[in-house]
Parts: structure tokens; sequence; C-alpha cells
């Protein structure tokens, strides 16, 4: 074997060049130094381009779409009015969506007939959503903030771990229909009031989470070594960490969103949600005592349905933008 | 182990004593106390000082403050041999202002103010008024919460006990002490001897301490009860645990032989009666049928409990539940990505993003039109109208159960062992049963006794949609009718209820899994 490598070495020495021809001579260059051989990665260029890989997102997001300009823009052109037939309500009360057509002429808001009053299901519907959605963004806006902060501290420091724990363990023990009854009771039932209850005890359940989260992550080998060279808790939490986390977060929050579109539902079902408002919830409950009557039964299914199309597809975008934001898909 | 269980059992008391005190501090202090009135019509039909008596009368019932009219503190001058009743009728004139008072009247009003004033109490008077009410004078006090809390802790638990009568009446029993015997007299009254061995007790609250009768679970006590507080207006007067566990009307007759030898088919269950003084002669109905003053019984129901009712749906669907998620996260976790894996995951997403209103509506309407009972009667016992509840309540739980398995199980499949078992030549079919299936299971033990004793709680939307007369609904009720007691009560419960089960389950995961141990800690 060595003598083939005496050999190779004879051969170069044949071809007649000087050493100087063979090899290169490279200055020390910072900036080549610094570059990375691997293509360029944009982290949530990275997550939209596998977002929009399925096919089955962009159907969503486009129904997200109509679902957002129906409960948000539609609202703003034609308002929402609870009394506009309140003159001739014996007429058009309760009236199935044929026939309300028939009563009062073809118009894309008499498509799913009247109310009690003879107001447009329709318009209510999307009313109703509207607040559903706010509520729900909101709500979820302030827990999962408050939430992720509080969790992060508290995965991190074996002290709040200890009385946080227990703090969790008493609040968790109030039911939740408790406190939010209460608060209503307190406040009257106005939407700030259900946001209020919704977040006072609410980012106790996401902090928790967070925080398993954290303490599984945070001992991992290469935070230690990056705590071995030096880096300070404060950049191990936010490039180190946050960044494992952000799919799990996007996927919690996937679940957050639809849940509180459920609780208001639920809770004004039960009498104590919004008490002002015409919500999806207030809908549902005011037309399930009926359902057997088939115009009723479209204000008990068109309400329903919408809360039932909005979460689903929070969830579904949420849960694949989830899947999408954890860097081990991206190839 | 032990140590380690009554250190959590310790914890568990504290948090349990911690969340009473905050939704006592959300219910009496923070809560405008005017509320209770909203569907009150008798309160909107009083006017003036009768409006002000009842008001806090009412406040006083819901348990805000200590009120003690005028009138009650001349009576209790009367029992303490202060005063004769000739000068309390005197006294008890106020006049339509308090320069119209009389002298007498006067001096005991003072010394009324000044006892109660001492004591932090607010004397109110409120003069004659226009249309002709009566002056009103009363103290009242504001319960703190410090005293509320002992006041609740420490009436929780009652033992009774030979001095009971005694205490309450002020008079001993002849024969006052506690027997033992083997042939329960309720069963013993012709020649033939009935085994039935009872401890019973005179001079106790309870005739019978301890019985047997035919009743689940058989065996039955009345030394030590619990009391969680009240009910005001839910089921007005009657023991919160009574309206959680005791059946519900209509009574139910059975042949039932009296102490005295009379036989009929009556409702009465012997085995509960409590001694009230002077009830035997009192009516004709007690003459005839009981030889001493335990005459108060309670009576025979026909019908389950709330708890128990909403404990046989809930437990049915717990196992329905189980019996059916766990075989389906297993089959979605083998048959990973495939058509089946598809449909589980999507039956998941409806579950978790529908509200569950919806969609127990929308599988009511599917068994509605199936042909089953959509409204429970219970005065009507079939077995079909369990169906729908059950169903209702075991859908979410599957869904949820699908999810994790499948999650467990797959998380499993990529570790170390699998890949060496696998590399040892063991088939999928016993890889996935002996090996992944072992190690996941184990995180679905822990949740076992919280559903189990979740089924106790019963459940809202469920009960309220197929008209249950279920124990999920009395905390909507109890705050939606402002019934405070009951909502304390009721959180009480519920937080025992999740302690032990999260005691029970942390016991339950390490009895499945030998490598989980709470003697030394792991870290």
């Amino acid at each position: 074997m060595e003598n083939n490598y005496q050999n190779e070495l004879a051969d170069l020495s044949d071809l007649g060049m000087s050493v100087e021809e063979l090899f290169a001579h490279c200055d020390n260059s910072e900036a080549e130094a610094e570059k990375i051989t691997a293509p360029r990665y944009s982290y949530w260029k990275s997550v939209f381009r596998v977002f929009f890989r399925k096919k089955i997102n962009i159907v969503i997001l486009v129904l997200l779409a109509v679902v957002v300009l129906f409960a948000y823009i539609y609202p703003m052109i034609f308002p929402y009015n609870a009394y506009e037939n309140l003159a001739h309500m014996t007429t058009t009360s309760h009236l199935s969506p044929a026939k309300a057509i028939k009563t009062l002429g073809f118009k894309l808001k008499w498509i799913l007939g009247t109310g009690a009053q003879g107001q447009s299901t329709f318009d209510a519907v999307w009313n109703g959503a509207r607040i559903s959605i706010s509520l729900a963004l909101i709500c979820a806006a302030i827990n999962m903030t408050v939430g992720v902060v509080v969790g992060a501290i508290w995965g991190f420091s074996k002290k709040v771990d200890i009385v946080m724990t227990e703090v969790n363990n008493i609040i968790g023990n109030v039911p939740y229909i408790l406190v939010i009854s209460v608060m209503v009771m307190i406040f009257t039932g106005s939407f700030w009031t259900l946001v209020f209850a919704m977040t006072i005890t609410g980012w106790i359940g996401i902090a928790y989470f967070i925080r398993t989260q954290v303490i599984i992550i945070r001992d991992r080998e290469y935070n230690l070594a990056s705590k071995c060279l030096g880096t300070s808790t404060f950049r191990i939490a936010m490039r180190n960490i946050l960044p494992f986390m952000t799919s799990v977060i996007v996927t919690l929050l996937a679940t957050e969103l639809p849940s509180y579109i459920s609780y208001e539902v639920f809770f004004t079902y039960l009498g104590i949600g919004l008490q002002e408002d015409v919500t999806l919830g207030r809908m549902i409950s005011q037309a399930s005592s009926n359902l057997a009557v088939r115009a009723w039964a479209f204000e008990f299914w068109s309400p329903t349905a919408i809360a039932a199309i909005i979460t689903v597809v929070l969830y579904v975008v949420g849960q694949n933008l989830g899947d999408a934001s954890d860097p081990r898909t991206h190839r | 182990m032990v140590k380690y269980l009554l250190k959590r059992l310790l914890h568990g008391l504290i948090s349990v004593v911690i969340v009473v005190t905050i939704v006592m501090i959300l219910i009496y202090s923070l809560m405008k106390r005017e509320l209770i009135f909203r569907t009150d019509m008798q309160y909107r039909k009083l006017q003036e000082n009768q409006k002000i008596t009842y008001k806090y009368e009412q406040w006083e019932r819901y348990g805000y403050l200590d009120y003690v009219s005028y009138g009650e503190y001349l009576n209790t001058l009367v029992e303490g041999g202060e005063i004769t009743k000739e000068t309390r009728d005197e006294a008890a004139q106020l006049g339509a202002r308090v320069t119209d008072d009389s002298e007498v009247t006067a001096t005991y009003v003072k010394k009324f103010t000044e006892a109660y004033e001492s004591r932090g109490y607010e004397v109110i008077r409120s003069d004659k008024t226009a249309s002709g009410q009566a002056t009103i004078l009363f103290a009242s006090r504001d319960i703190p919460i410090f005293t509320r809390l002992f006041r609740y802790f420490a009436g929780m638990f009652r033992i009774d006990n030979v001095h009971y009568v005694e205490k309450t009446t002020g008079e001993e029993l002849p024969d006052t002490g506690i027997t033992f015997t083997f042939f329960d007299p309720l069963y013993n009254q012709g020649e033939k001897k009935v085994f039935a061995p009872a401890v019973m007790g005179i001079g106790t609250e309870h005739r019978y301490l301890l019985y047997f009768d035919d009743q689940f679970p058989y065996i039955h006590q009345n030394l030590l009860k619990f009391n969680i507080g009240t009910s005001y207006s839910v089921n007005k007067g009657i023991a919160i645990t009574d309206t959680m566990f005791a059946g519900q009307d209509p009574n139910l007759n059975k042949t039932v032989t009296f102490a005295t030898g009379l036989t009929e088919e009556s409702p009465r269950n012997l085995h509960t009666a409590t001694y009230v003084k002077g009830s035997q002669n009192a009516t004709a109905i007690n003459a005839d049928r009981f030889t001493d003053d335990y005459t108060n019984v309670q009576y025979f129901k026909r019908n389950m409990s709330r708890t128990g009712f909403s404990f046989v749906i809930g437990i049915i669907s717990v196992i329905a539940a189980y019996l059916l998620g766990v075989p389906l996260g297993i089959l979605m976790a083998r048959k990973k990505n495939t058509f089946i894996d598809g449909l589980g995951t999507v039956y998941v997403i409806f579950i978790i993003a529908v509200p569950s209103l919806a969609y127990i509506f929308f599988f009511r309407e599917i068994g509605g039109a199936l042909g089953l009972p959509k409204t429970f009667t219970a005065d009507m016992p079939n077995l079909l109208m369990y169906v729908l509840p059950i169903v209702s309540l075991a859908l979410p739980s599957i869904a949820s159960l699908m999810k994790w398995i499948r999650r467990y199980m797959i998380d499993q499949e990529n570790s170390d062992y699998v890949k060496f078992a696998r590399s040892g030549g063991l088939s999928e079919n016993e890889i996935f049963t002996k090996h992944i299936l072992k190690n996941a299971i184990i995180p679905i033990v822990h949740g076992i006794p919280g559903s189990i004793l979740g089924a106790l709680v019963g459940a809202i939307i469920t009960e309220r949609l197929y008209s249950v007369p279920g124990a999920g609904l009395l905390l909507t009720e109890a705050i939606s009718s402002y019934d405070n007691g009951v909502v304390v009560g009721l959180t009480l419960f519920y937080a025992v209820l999740s302690i032990l089960s999260l005691i029970l389950g942390d016991i339950l995961m390490a009895a499945v899994d030998p490598r989980i141990s709470f003697t030394e800690k792991a870290r």
C-alpha cells in the first residue's frame, strides 16, 4: 500500500508542474469564512412554503377569508337590524327560507329565513359570528401572551415552580363555570366582562402546559452546552427554546381559539353569557326549544353550523400552521 | 409511599380550604347582595319597612350577615329570666319616632344598642312610615370571611352522641345509651328470628346508628353525618348532601311493620328515624305507629338520587369510551397515514373543534330520527332513554382517548427499544401489544380514576338537553337562583373529587408501571 502512494507522488512530479501551479494560494478572508455552503434558509418562508404545499390549506384559508369577510365587512355594508320588520311582525315572524323569500323578496339576507321579530337570520348569524370571533381572538391573545410568559418563567425557575404548582392546584379546582358566572353576575354580562371572566383564570392552563414543555427542553444537551459556553438564560430562552416551542404554541392556539367560541355558546346557552348582544350562543339557545318547526330549525342550525365552521376552520388552520412551523418538516 | 400519600392528602386538604375561601369571597364579598332578589316576587311586592325586614331576614338565611331584631333580643332576655313577659310586651312598643318611645322602651332600646354595637353590629332603626308601617329596630353585622370559614368547617362533621336529646330538649330519656343487637327489632316482630346486626341508641339523634337493609350498599350508618350546607332555593331547606344523594320522588311503598305491631304499605324508612320531642302523641298517625319520640323518618323513594342518575349515565359512558376509544386509538396508530387513520382524525377534529352544544344537538337529532327517546322520563322507566345521554357523553371521551392513545403510541414507535425489538425479529403484533401498548397506556391509566369520579359530578349540557334529573344541573341551577350555600358546597365537593382523582391516578400509575415510585424523590 505504501508503495502505491509513493508511486502517485512520483507521478505528480512527472507532470512537470511547479507546486504553485498545483495549489492556488488562498488568503485568510473573514467574509468568506462566515459563508455557509448550505442553501439560504428563512424560517418563516419555509413555514409558509410547507403550509401551502398542502392544497387543503388553501381551501381552508379561502373559507376563513369568506367567514371573516361576512363577519366583519358584510355587517358594515348591511348593518344588522333586529327590528326592521317589527311593524309587520305577525306576517314575517319565524319564516322558513322559501317563505321569507316569497314574502320579502329575494335578497341575500332572507336565504336563511327570519326570526321571532321578522329579523333576518342570515344577518343575525354573521353579527353573532363577529362577536364570537372577536371574543375568541381577544381572549386567546391575552391568555396566550400571559400564559406563555408565565409558563416560561415557571419552567425555568424552580422556586417559582413550587409556588405556581400550588396556585395551579388551587385555581384549577375552582369550577370555570363558577368563576365566569360570578364575574358575569358582578359586572353584568357585557362583552368585556366575558373577556375578563375568561382570561382571569384561563391563562393558567396554558402556562402549565408551556411550563411542562419548557422543562422538557430546558435540560437537553444543546442547552447545557450553550450554558457551558456562557450564554445568558435570557438568550437561551429566546434563541434556543422559543423557536423550539413555536410549533407547540401555534398548535395550542389552534385548540384555544375554537374553545373560546365554544365557551361563549355554552355559557350563553346556560343563560350566563352575554346578555345584550345577539350572539351565536343566544340564537342557539333561543331556537333550541322548538326544533321540530321548520323555520325554527333554520334559526337553530344556521348559528350552529356557522359556529362549527368557524371553529373547525380556525382549528385546522392552526394545526397545519403548527405542523408547518416545526422546522423538522422543512425539507 | 404512605408518607408521600399522606403529604399529598394534606396538601389537597389545604387546597380545598383555599378553594372554598376563594369561592366564599367571590360570592359573599364581590357579588352584589341585592342580586338574590332579582327573581323574588315577594320582595317586589313589599314596601318600606317590611321590605327592609324581609331583605335582612333573607340575607341572614343566605348567610351574608348576622341579624338580630329588637324583638328577638327581648325574647332572649325573657328566656334568660332577666325580664318578665309583661315587661317584654311593654318594651316592645316602639314609638313612631325615637322621641316617642316610652321610658321602658327607651331603656331597653339603649341596652340593645349598647349590647350589639359593642360586638361590632350596626344598629338600624327605621321609623314609622307614612303609610303606617310600624317602626323597626334591628342589629346586623357582616360575617367576616374567617368566621364564615370557621363556622363552615366546624359544622361540617356531626357525630351523633347519647347527649343529643339532653342537649337539645333539656331532659334526659330513660335508658339513655347505645345498645348492640344481632336481631334488629324491625325485622324481628314475629316468632322467627332474623339475623340482622344493628347498633341502636337512645338519647341520640338517630334511633339507628348502624344497620343493614336491602338497599345498596346494604350497610348504613347514621353516626357520622357530613354537612356541607343547606339549600335555600334549589331545594328549599334540604341539606345539600340529601339533595345530591337522596332518592327522588315519587314515594315508594313497602310493607312496613311499625313498633306498635301495625303492618301497612308505607314509604316510611324506619331506619332513618330521628328524635322529635313530644311527637309520638302529637298526631293520631304517630300514636298508632310509634312507641317512642323517634318518629321523624325519611321516605323510600322510587327514583335514584340526582347523583345516582348522573353516575349511572356517566359510568356507562366512561366504560363505553374506554372500550371503544382505546382500541380505536390503537387501530389509528397501527394504520398510521391510511384512510382509517384519516377518518379517525376527522372525527377527533370534529369533536374538538365543533362546540359541544352543537354536536350534542346533532347526535340527538340523529338518535331521534332512529327512534330513540329524546327526553328522559324518570317516571316511566325505559332502558332506551339512557342510550342517547350515554352516547352524547361518550363521544368526546372517545375522541380524546383516540387522540392521546394514537399520539403516545406513535411517539413510542420511534424509540430505541422498539427498533431493538424489531431487529430481534419480533412480529409487528407482538411489538404493538407487548411493548408499545404497555408503555403508551400508562398516561391513559392516570386518567381513569378521574373519569370514574367525574361521573359523580354529572354533565351540564347533556342533562339539560335530555332533561335527566341529575347532579350536573345543580351548579347552574344554584348559580342562577343565587343559592350560595349550594354553590359553596358543590365547589367543595368538586374540589375534593378532583384532588382525590389526581392522587388515585398517581397510585394507579405507580401500580401499573413499576418504574414509577413515590418512595423517594427521583430528582
